[in-house]
């Protein structure tokens, strides 16, 4: 017995990346373990009841699941952890939601006592109709999202296999001119069709809007795109427009500005979810044509309203795009039972081996504040000193003289406060983009970024998402959202396209040595160390002193 | 001597030495003290504590054939009991097995006499014997002779008439008669033959027990019917109970429902790999080991106290069960694991606290295995049960873990014979549980426990009604728990070396000797080398990784354990152990006294890729900050802008009392007093000034010193304030009035009768204390009478001398000596006739 995998008694999966077996034990427990971690040596893997669950939507059995546990384990796997997964296993799929030719959408199990047991649920009751026999219950069509909801937090999800409507059809062919889906996307495809429903899970850079234009050149109907906002709703456009044989016109944009609707129709999540005088006047959105498929693009992001209206189109196919399934909220749970199990992942090390992702290289700089900045800083309120360590001149100083060495390269300076960005904008000459920006002067501004006419652009985190700025290959991070994990991801999502030279991006973080700010960088690294990115952490003092780069 | 013998004491003269032998062996209690001889020895074998011993430690089956006997006449021959036992369609398993049964019962002298009168002895036979308050396990009721006595004439004769059997000239001829028709079958089915279907259908549900039943006073028309032929006897008030013949009739002779001739099957038998299991025990073992390991760490600082009445506080185990990341029942476990090993203990402080032994020390040496044969030879012969922790005693208390009542004997016994069943199975053989504990069940049924009246004894209720599980049950199913974690058994088998550690395999059924306290330890020693080489081998390095990380991915050596333990937080546990570097664990790692260079090498050397750079940044960051605040004790400090005489004072040779050290160029710390330190000065010829928290110069006025404001004290009057004039008239008239219903009140007891002679005299507590009060003042004796605190009531003539606070202080005639009586124990109080009391 000597196998890559150890098994922790917190049910997490440790894999011996150096080992021979690594990835033919990768492969056997990707479908039901979530990696968490990727460092270079041990990579951590979590076993969940919704991974198991999602294996079991997958097809897998509890018996493929103790198989691959055992087989590729180097100490014997404690007997509890092996019950207690086929015991979780065995809960999916004791429930099924069918569609009856004649009593329609109706609850039905193959295991009598926990239809019982479910039905005796205070929380269950509402949601069902009349018992049609001893093993079925008849369910009202509309609370099928609602039913789902409940019964995977009562322990025993349910499968959905009472089918799709085909909605309004609509040509849509994917135009491979010069170009064509890479495999692990054409993958994502196939599993997102074979399975109906569900959530694709791709590293930022990877190419999910590809995966989305995939998949309705699949449904070919009528679809429904939501994004995070207007910009990220443009680049879908601009894409779709050249990737499909869709044309402009027949993609419509649903935002603050415009309320177009379309064959395609790309909404932001903001104006679905604004509010006027207690009602979401947005929502006919849903109803307003026969939809064929729904896409949800960054659905870590999806905000809580749009689960509710998700929670209503289970009739129709639903398509989830993110690059990580852990929500800050902790919704997971909200997302597999209304958009669906994960259909297809691949982590973001393997995309990067294959070359469709830039290398990182990821540098923290630590600077030394002065004496009378420390003294400041010292005396600050509690709320005032991440904004003031994060914005000392000491940290501009340093900041402005990477940009400098990067000169020529096409450079992104990242921050959290505008002053601080406005700033850095006039000392460096460059453009900021700042949420007061108009979308026309972003896109302008982008655009000249893109062609090389500007080369360092300073931006908010009106940036944070679905931005494409193929070019960047140094992102300065000057300051952030606190510890957000999820903007460190996004952050260095904008320099990981890849580049055209093949050249090695480079992410640097100023961060202020000593003070809140270091503790909160040492939070987004760790989310870097455990991707699989290794940083270093030099001293302003030492890397302003090398001339050369290094 | 004749063929047959008469009494118990006769057979068993007649028995072979072996024989006898072996019913000491069988009821060891009879050996103490040693028997003078067989008479002595078959009392002793009679006696109710030593047959009831007996009759709890007979499997099932033998059990059974007890109690068919004690429902058969006595003697029984063995035909009678055959027929009991196998009914009348026969059985030939019941048959093949019954032998063995009545030998059983024989050799534990329960049973004597020739096969053709076989005698229960008389106490095991008023053991099994059915009554109404104690039903007997077969279910059946008393004979008709029994139901029946007491009866009048009349209505046995009744019955007789209806039941169509001839009148009979007295009652005892009336009973035989009506025995012999329930006996016979083909009469008895005649006369049922005629029975109404709701009669019929009364008595089938009576039919397997309990037989008794309850009627209204005017019983409907088919239990009427019942009645009158005797088939429902009157048993006491509105109860009826079914005579034994008639329920043997209608149940084909069988006196149990389902006899149970051979132990059930352990079945369903899962194979294994017999390596698998003694990996996956050595796996638990190890975990075993690591656990108590943890926990002898959580406690290394001293553990927590010991409660009043012994044990661990529910406070405590939870946050031990936290700390070994279990349940609090596991936690109870591994504490008492432990503590059975003597490896942690109370320190018999005043304040009493658990701690490791000295003995810890000693075992976190050893190797693994040798680790392991210590808790498992601790384990297997203690007494002390785990289980029953968190459970309540006879009196509502909850038993604390560590604490007192936890002893269970019978556990070692168990648990060796739930082992012994495991390790007669093929290696690497496991059952459910449910069949260890259904064979345990038989072999010691342990009367009065889950299985108790007939209805136990269907399948099918037995299942379904959550009975309270007896002891031995309990036992067995910790044991097998246990064995589980302690890594004796492995997914359920017994591993090879759980094997070994029960030593010598039991002979068939024969009961395992219990080893001596050497043999079990070198049983332990053959199975911790079984075990040894399949416990991990501890590795000397990990992998260090750039999220700060470090995994071992294995058990470490001790050393290098212990170091990282210090420098990084464990985060995860298990076959491998996941530490994290945190700036905290760093320092925690320079307190210790490493120094960042030393750390550095300790991770270059133990790992076994490089050492990623934000780690070592860390290690040196951390240090870089480390001891840069400086913090001492200073009893005082001397301050001066000139730095040269602070150079001149710390040059003084005067000075080295003071004993001076130069903090910065202008201040000076002193370990003396500051008052000490201004003499010491002031000698050297030097004039200092006292300095204030704030740096004030204090103005030396050496000898005020203020308290804080305070209020001068209040005059404590030595006795209650003086009565105001008020107070003591009022005083005064209560008293009098008092005094008169006193005396008014006397007349009247001079002039009640004295008590009946013998009697105690009463009087209220008023009364009595009056009088008390009076007799005092006159010096009278009084008679009164006395309850002591046992309650034994007593007359005695005393001198009342004083009454305060509830008790008489009065010198006793009767024990002619001055003794103090409760006044709530006088019963009352009476004047002495005048004569008497001179």
């Amino acid at each position: 017995m000597n196998g890559p995998l150890i098994v922790q008694s917190d049910k997490t999966l440790l894999l011996e990346v150096d080992h021979e077996l690594a990835d033919a034990c990768r492969r056997a427990i990707a479908p039901f373990a979530e990696l968490e971690r990727a460092p270079e040596h041990i990579h951590t893997y979590r076993v969940t009841p919704l991974g198991l669950w999602n294996a079991r939507a997958a097809g897998h059995d509890a018996e493929q699941v103790v198989d691959a546990l055992v087989q590729f384990s180097r100490y014997p796997v404690p007997h509890a952890l092996l019950v207690d997964i086929a015991e979780t296993m065995s809960r999916y799929g004791r429930l099924t939601l069918v569609k009856h030719p004649t009593h329609g959408l109706m609850l039905t199990t193959t295991d009598r006592p926990v239809l019982e047991e479910i039905l005796r649920s205070k929380k269950v009751q509402p949601l069902v109709g009349a018992r049609i026999d001893r093993d079925s219950v008849a369910v009202h069509p509309s609370e099928r999202g609602q039913i789902k909801q409940t019964l995977l937090k009562l322990g025993w999800p349910a499968e959905d296999l009472a089918g799709y409507v085909d909605g309004e059809a609509h040509p849509i062919e994917l135009r491979e001119d010069g170009w064509a889906l890479r495999p692990y996307q054409q993958q994502a495809v196939e599993g997102f069709w074979h399975g109906g429903s569900g959530v694709v899970v791709l590293p930022c850079g990877a190419g999910k809007t590809l995966v989305g234009a995939g998949a309705m050149a699949e449904a070919k109907a009528t679809t429904l795109i939501l994004v995070t906002n207007t910009v990220s709703a443009r680049q879908w456009k601009h894409e779709l427009v050249k990737r499909t044989s869709l044309s402009a016109d027949e993609i419509g944009e649903y935002s603050g500005t415009r309320k177009e609707i379309r064959p395609v129709t790309i909404a932001t999540y903001q104006v679905l979810t604004t509010k006027r005088k207690g009602v979401y006047p947005h929502l006919e959105l849903f109803d307003s044509r026969d939809w064929g498929l729904i896409v949800y693009d960054e659905v870590h992001l999806l905000p809580a309203p749009v689960f509710k209206f998700t929670a209503d189109l289970q009739a129709r196919r639903r398509l989830g795009l993110t690059a990580t399934l852990v929500r800050e909220d902790g919704r997971e749970s909200d997302v597999f039972s209304l958009i669906g199990p994960k259909r297809f992942d691949a982590p973001w090390k393997e995309i990067e081996a294959q070359g469709y992702i830039a290398p990182a290289d990821c540098v923290e700089v630590r600077v030394n504040l002065t004496e009378s900045e420390r003294l400041t800083y010292a005396m600050a309120e509690t709320e005032e000193k991440y904004r003031y360590c994060a914005t000392t001149a000491s940290k501009q100083y340093v900041t402005e003289a990477l940009v400098r060495r990067h000169q020529g390269e096409q450079t992104l300076v990242i921050g959290q406060y505008i002053d601080q960005l406005d700033e850095l904008g006039e000392h460096l000459d460059a453009p900021v983009i700042k949420g007061e920006t108009t979308n026309a002067q972003r896109e302008k501004l982008f655009d000249a970024f893109r062609e090389g006419e500007i080369s360092v652009l300073v931006v908010s985190k009106v940036a944070n998402f679905s931005i494409d700025l193929p070019e960047a290959t140094v992102a300065i991070q000057v300051s952030g959202t606190f510890g957000s994990r999820q903007e460190e991801a996004q952050r260095l999502g904008r320099v990981l396209r890849p580049k055209a030279d093949g050249h090695e991006a480079r992410f640097y973080s100023v961060v202020a040595r000593d003070t809140i700010d270091q503790d909160f960088a040492a939070h987004r690294q760790r989310f870097l160390a455990e991707q699989g990115y290794a940083y270093r952490i030099v001293d302003s003092d030492e890397l302003l002193a090398t001339e050369e780069e290094w | 001597m004749t063929d047959t013998p008469r009494t118990l004491a006769e057979e068993l003269r007649t028995r072979t030495d072996s024989g006898l032998a072996g019913l000491l062996r069988a009821r060891p209690d009879l050996l103490s003290p040693v028997p003078g001889d067989v008479t002595q020895l078959a009392t002793r074998a009679g006696t109710r504590a030593s047959v009831a011993r007996a009759v709890e430690r007979l499997d099932r089956f033998a059990l059974q054939a007890a109690e068919a006997l004690a429902v058969a006449p006595d003697p029984c021959p063995y035909a009678a009991l055959d027929s009991l036992m196998c009914g009348d369609a026969g059985d030939p398993a019941v048959a093949a097995e019954l032998p063995r049964a009545v030998a059983t019962l024989r050799a534990q002298a329960l049973v004597w006499g020739p096969d053709e009168r076989l005698r229960l002895v008389r106490t095991a036979r008023e053991l099994l014997t059915p009554s109404a308050t104690h039903p007997s396990p077969t279910g059946l009721g008393p004979t008709v002779a029994e139901a029946t006595a007491g009866m009048s004439p009349g209505r046995l004769q009744e019955i007789l008439a209806a039941a169509e059997l001839p009148a009979t000239h007295d009652p005892v001829t009336a009973v035989a008669a009506l025995t012999s028709l329930f006996s016979d079958r083909p009469r008895m089915a005649r006369l049922l033959d005629t029975a109404p279907a709701e009669s019929v259908a009364v008595l089938d549900k009576l039919l397997w027990g309990p037989a008794y039943g309850g009627v209204t006073d005017r019983p409907a028309a088919h239990l009427q019917w019942l009645l009158d032929r005797g088939l429902l006897l009157p048993a006491g008030g509105r109860n009826v109970v079914l005579p034994r013949e008639a329920a043997l009739h209608l149940r084909a002779g069988r006196a149990h429902h389902t006899p149970e001739p051979l132990p059930p099957k352990l079945a369903p038998a899962t194979e294994r790999d017999p390596h698998l299991v003694d990996n996956a025990a050595a796996s638990a073992a190890f975990t075993a080991l690591a656990t108590v390991e943890e926990l002898l760490k959580e406690w290394d600082l001293g553990g927590p106290s010991v409660l009043r009445a012994g044990g661990l506080s529910v406070r405590d185990l939870k946050r031990t069960a936290t700390a070994l990341d279990t349940t609090e029942q596991l936690a109870a476990f591994w504490l008492e694991l432990a503590y059975g090993a003597g490896l942690i203990a109370s320190d018999g402080e005043a304040d009493e606290r658990y701690a490791a032994t000295p003995a810890a020390e000693e075992w976190l040496q050893l190797p693994d295995h040798e680790r392991w044969a210590v808790l498992a030879a601790a384990w297997l012969p203690a007494t002390r049960t785990p289980g029953v922790v968190g459970a309540a005693d006879a009196k509502g208390r909850t038993l604390a873990a560590l604490g007192p009542n936890v002893d269970r004997s019978p556990a070692p016994e168990v648990r060796r014979r739930t082992l012994a069943l495991l390790a007669a199975l093929p290696p690497g053989t496991s059952v459910p549980s449910a069949a260890v504990l259904a064979r345990l069940q038989w072999e010691r049924p342990l009367r009065g426990a889950a299985h108790t009246g007939a209805a136990a004894a269907k399948p099918e209720e037995g299942a379904a009604a959550p009975v309270e599980v007896d002891l031995r049950t309990r036992l067995a199913q910790w044991t097998l728990n246990e064995a589980e974690l302690l890594g004796v058994t492995g997914r359920g088998a017994l591993a090879t070396h759980g094997r070994a550690l029960l030593g010598s395999e039991p002979e068939d059924d024969a009961p395992a000797p219990v080893p001596t306290p050497a043999e079990a330890t070198a049983a332990a020693g053959r199975a911790a080398a079984l075990l040894a080489p399949l416990l991990p081998e501890p590795l000397d390095h990990v992998l260090l990784q750039a999220d700060l990380t470090a995994v071992a991915p294995g058990p470490l050596h001790r050393p290098l354990a212990e170091a990282l333990g210090v420098l990084a937080d464990v985060e995860s546990k298990g076959g491998a152990t996941v530490y994290r570097f945190t700036p905290a664990s760093v320092r925690r790692a320079l307190d210790a006294g490493r120094s960042a260079a030393e750390l550095q090498e300790f991770l270059a050397a133990h790992s076994r890729t490089p050492v990623p750079q934000p780690l070592s940044y860390l290690v040196d960051d951390v240090a870089r900050k480390h001891g840069r605040l400086r913090v001492g004790a200073a009893a005082a400090y001397l301050r001066c802008d000139d730095d040269a005489l602070l150079s001149e004072i710390l040059a003084d040779r005067r000075a080295v009392a003071l004993r001076l050290r130069r903090l910065a160029p202008t201040v000076l710390a002193a370990q003396t007093a500051p008052d000490q330190l201004l003499e010491g000065l002031r000698a050297m010829g030097y004039a200092p000034a006292a300095e204030s928290a704030t740096g004030d110069v204090l103005i030396a006025r050496s000898d005020t010193y203020r308290t804080p404001p305070r209020t001068a004290p209040v005059p404590v009057p030595e006795g209650p304030p003086a009565p105001d004039a008020t107070l003591l008239t009022a005083a005064v008239r209560a008293i009098r009035a008092g005094d008169l219903a006193a005396t008014a009140e006397r007349k009247p007891v001079h002039a009640a009768p004295s008590p009946a002679p013998g009697g105690l005299p009463r009087t209220t507590s008023a009364e009595t204390l009056a009088t008390m009060q009076a007799a005092v003042l006159t010096s009278s004796a009084l008679w009164i009478g006395y309850v002591n605190a046992d309650g034994a009531a007593s007359q005695r003539v005393i001198a009342p001398v004083r009454v305060e606070g509830g008790f008489v202080t009065a010198y006793d005639h009767t024990a002619d000596e001055v003794r103090t009586y409760p006044l709530h124990r006088i019963t009352g109080v009476a004047e002495l006739a005048d004569e008497s009391a001179s």
